[in-house]
């Protein structure tokens, strides 16, 4: 590996003394003088038509400011898919019906949270019942309630971005009831295929919706100034930019009059990118009363009414050859995304896009289905999609390698995919260590000996132990608004710099990566970087930190901004020097000396400060920009997959060992494998960190996570009853870092922050299976499923 | 109904009247200004919102405030004394024990007591102190190793 100063290196967190010492400022955590506080009255039904509204009470109350309904906002529509082809179905506040338990009604803001949670008792609210439905395949047929009967009209999202040739909402597939989305996506000929297969398996999965469990609960403050017609917002998310566009269309204000302030994240794992009604209300409420309004939602609203993984069905028939090459593959996937599209449109998309680049299919169909339920709604949870389709395709393969008396190691081995492949979308994988990944992970979980002594008698007993492994890929960034991230960094004439950078730390450690990519190209120290972030006012745009575009996309925009201002700084130094070849020159620990003589220095101060005497006032400012994908000329097609996805896959393989108790069904997590192909880590604490995260959370997922819905009432809204791991689940834990080299990553690096929340489902059903040689084919695996299977209950 | 309370906060007196309905939390929070000490679920849960009332433990937001009075209360902001941090801020600082950092003062709080009681700890006994604390970044990994690395 190449030797860097910073790159690669155990950098602790440059926010982590903020945020040890309780001095880090959240949103929760801002508070303003005179500042009011709002809260949401939401509909105890799961469907139903709101026939009258009496805010009389309410508004007569001492210390209420003001009462909003949706006779305010009539007109106020957005969403987080907003295109020709699926208009925005979200308001602020319900106007003509209510969609799930949970749906936004009125709200208050007033002197105190007291008096605004009675001034909700207050509220009369008439509804005439309508029947719901909850499950997606019932929605889906003839007959069904139908949930948004509404004309939707109005330009779309991206149409101002004259990204879309589609002028015209498109009619959709009228033969499915509730349909909210659909993708179909084909290559290769499939029938033929299936034909000439040696093997044929079908199966059906189904995953349950999951909670994200942001530490830091969903909060916003507005505070408008009449006078500038300006609005300033503090809000708990991951991306400054798409969050103001959403804010700037849904209260028709140009995108400058709102300024997002920088706040500290706790947490998003994808649950804080879309616009809430709490985040337009606080805005709405506080143009309205002209003060300062805070509206933080409390644990049970974030479970309920934020958003939530889509609960997905599966239905895969693969085709094999004897020795396990994949001929062929028909997948079918419905997504429920509860009572509004929410991103339903793109996780079904999704599951196609995070898969396909693991094997290669060479004839393929892939259906998808996004459907209106009366359920709560779903949008983006880390990997968004990829856990669901993965944990299907794996265990499948699992199957089918079973059946045939082969080794899943050797079928995956001979499927996977290998840098230089070309997917049949165009995609490149000019780095791909899936098989490297596979064999360290295979290795470390030693496989060949596990698979062999778990099939002893030694392993008969109550307790049995068996070990699995799935692989997965994920983006590193894509085109999406606003198709780009920006950075500019600022030398100072003490030699240090600061970088202004739109992307938010969510948690993530973007800021560390981030200084650490400049500090290196600079050649300053990381206390020489300051970072000032996540503030649209100061700072450039930047895509947000989703779909795994920071490292890659604001990484490279942070290089070319410092290799700017190194350029600037060399090209004074070389005057003072009295050299004309700027190549002579080199930078490092803020000193400018010749390479050929490395006697003859000069400080950054010097070389700065002589910039701006001679260079009519030059201060040295660099700039830099990378689009979200340069190959790509828009975004791809979620209906139809077509165009270019992201210019680089990152790619996982991850093994579990799992111990069942055969009399209880409890499934002990007891080591868990992650190789991660990162192209190159930036820093190994950080990318380790989200190793960690993300199998965690993949782990709650498949053994004990479900967001436990009965007729579309929540039972489950709080940490305790939802059941994320804890400290004690905690396994034994190995990461190997698998550097390929990504040729378009900054300094080789891309995605780590997502991917690997999605191998570990199928790697723990897989283990269970050896275990205790049943299939369990829905998620999580309770202990009563796995008894069931047993034939024990 | 309003009542007159003391409590000593990072060692300095504080004489407060407040609603016998607050909770700790509330007081620290909205009465002191203490934003360290943070709000995750209110329920009494998550651990966000731990401070060391007597050097133990406890979850502020299901404490009533007036519970409290003429007790010793540390938050997070009285742990670096004097500039210098405390060895278990830099330690969970250098082995990637902070991400988000919205557990992180709650959990450093349950380490300083479970280390006071017991300098060393077994790696079960870490993951059982902070069983009571959530963290959903880390999976609890890079915690565990920082607070083992303050183990001699």
């Amino acid at each position: 590996m190449t030797d860097y100063n910073f790159i690669g290196k155990r950098i602790p967190r440059v926010d982590g003394l903020a945020k040890a010492t309780g001095k880090a400022t959240y949103t929760v955590d801002v508070k303003l003088p005179g500042m009011l506080y709002g809260k949401i009255l939401r509909s105890p039904y799961p469907h139903a038509r709101l026939l009258k509204i009496d805010t009389t009470a309410a508004q007569q109350l001492p210390g209420v400011r003001a009462v909003i309904t949706g006779e305010d906002v009539r007109q106020v529509r957005y969403a987080f898919v907003d295109t020709p082809r699926y208009p925005a179905d979200e308001q602020p506040l319900a106007v003509d019906k209510v969609r799930y338990i949970g749906d936004e009604v009125a709200a208050v803001a007033a002197e105190s949270e007291a008096i605004a949670e009675k001034a909700l008792s207050l509220i009369k609210v008439e509804y005439e019942i309508l029947p719901p439905v909850f499950h997606p395949e019932e929605a889906m047929q003839e007959g069904a309630p139908v949930i948004h009967d509404e004309q939707f009209e109005g330009t779309s999202f991206w149409e101002e971005w004259g990204v879309t040739e589609q002028k015209k909402a498109v009619k959709q597939n009228s033969a499915v009831n509730n349909l909210s989305g659909h993708t179909l996506i084909s290559f290769g000929d499939i029938e033929q295929a299936f034909r000439e297969s040696d093997y044929c398996r079908e199966d059906r999965f189904e995953l349950k919706a999951t909670a994200h469990c942001q530490m830091e609960p969903h909060a916003a403050v507005a505070s408008y100034d009449p006078l500038a017609g300006k609005l300033h917002v503090w809000l708990s998310t991951m991306g400054i930019f798409l969050k103001r566009y959403f804010l700037s269309r849904a209260l028709n204000m140009p995108a400058s009059k709102i300024r997002v302030h920088h706040t500290f994240v706790g947490g998003a794992f994808g649950g804080k990118i879309d616009l809430f009604p709490y985040e337009f209300c606080a805005a709405y409420l506080s143009m309205k009363t002209g003060r300062p309004v805070k509206i933080e939602l409390d644990r049970e609203e974030v479970f309920m009414t934020t958003r939530q993984r889509h609960p997905i069905i599966v239905k895969i028939k693969t085709g094999v050859k004897k020795d396990g090459t994949i001929l062929a593959q028909d997948i079918k996937v419905i997504a429920d995304n509860g009572g509004y599209r929410g991103s339903g449109p793109v996780v079904i998309f999704l599951c196609h896009g995070f898969s396909f680049p693991v094997y290669n299919v060479p004839n393929y169909r892939y259906e998808g289905f996004s459907i209106y339920t009366n359920n709560g709604i779903r949008g983006p949870q880390r990997g968004h999609g990829a856990p669901q389709i993965r944990f299907a395709i794996d265990s499948q393969l699992d199957l089918i390698a079973r059946d045939l008396g082969l080794d899943l190691l050797e079928i995956m081995r001979k499927n996977v995919r290998k840098k230089g492949d070309v997917l049949p979308n165009g995609d490149q994988l000019n780095s791909c260590g899936l098989t490297e990944c596979l064999l360290g992970a295979a290795e470390a979980i030693n496989w060949q000996k596990k698979r062999k002594q778990f099939r002893t008698m030694e392993n008969a007993g109550r307790y049995r132990r068996g070990v699995g492994i799935s692989l997965c890929s994920m983006f590193s960034g894509a085109m999406y608004y606003p198709f780009a991230s920006a950075a500019v960094v600022k030398l100072h004439d003490d030699g240090s710099a600061t970088l202004f950078t739109g992307a938010q730390d969510i948690g993530q450690g973007s800021y560390t990566t981030l200084s650490q990519i400049l500090a290196e190209e600079l050649g300053i120290g990381i206390e020489d970087v300051h970072v000032v972030a996540g503030d649209t006012e100061l700072c450039p745009i930047d895509l947000g930190s989703f779909l795994s575009c920071t490292a890659l996309v604001t990484g490279n925009a942070v290089k070319k901004a410092a290799a700017d201002a190194k350029r600037q700084l060399l090209e004074s130094a070389a005057e003072l020097l009295g050299v004309e070849d700027l190549t002579r020159l080199k930078a490092q620990q803020k000193t400018i000396f010749l390479e050929d003589n490395p006697e003859k220095t000069l400080s950054f101060s010097q070389a700065i400060q002589a910039s701006v005497l001679k260079r009519n006032g030059n201060p040295i400012i660099g700039h830099g920009s990378y689009k979200g994908y340069p190959r790509a000329e828009r975004y791809p097609s979620l209906a139809k997959g077509k165009g270019l996805f992201t210019g680089a896959y990152g790619f996982a393989a991850q093994a579990a060992e799992v111990e069942v108790d055969t009399f209880t069904g409890k499934v002990k997590l007891l080591k868990v494998v992650t190789f991660h192909d990162c192209g190159y880590p930036l820093n190994k604490t950080i990318v380790e960190g989200q190793i960690h995260g993300c199998t965690s959370m993949g782990a709650g997922q498949a053994l004990s996570e479900e967001v436990y819905l009965e007729k579309g009432q929540l039972f489950n809204p709080s940490f305790l009853s939802y059941r994320l791991p804890i400290s004690l689940d905690t396994p034994e834990s190995i990461e190997g870092i698998v550097a390929t080299i990504e040729p378009s990553g900054p300094f080789g690096a891309k995605e780590v922050g997502e991917g690997c929340v999605a191998g570990i489902l199928g790697a723990i059903a897989n283990a269970v299976h050896d275990a205790v040689g049943v299939r369990i084919y829905s998620l999580p695996i309770t202990p009563e499923k796995v008894l069931r299977a047993l034939g024990r209950i | 109904m309003k009542k007159k309370i003391r409590l000593i906060v990072n060692g300095e007196e504080k004489v407060l009247t407040i609603d016998v309905q607050q909770t700790l939390l509330e007081v620290l929070r909205e009465d002191l200004g203490l934003t360290g000490t943070k709000k995750g679920c209110n329920q009494g849960e998550c651990g966000a919102c731990t401070v060391l009332l007597e050097g133990k433990p406890v979850s502020s937001c299901s404490l009533l405030a007036v519970k409290a009075d003429g007790k010793a209360v540390t938050t997070i902001e009285g742990l670096a004394k004097g500039g210098q941090l405390h060895p278990i801020q830099q330690a969970f600082n250098e082995k990637g024990a902070i991400q988000c950092g919205f557990c992180s003062p709650g959990m450093i709080l349950v380490t300083k007591s479970l280390l006071e009681q017991n300098p060393n700890p077994t790696t079960a006994e870490i993951k059982e102190a902070i069983a009571g604390n959530i963290c959903r970044c880390t999976g609890y990994v890079q915690i565990i190793e920082a607070i083992r690395s303050l183990v001699p």
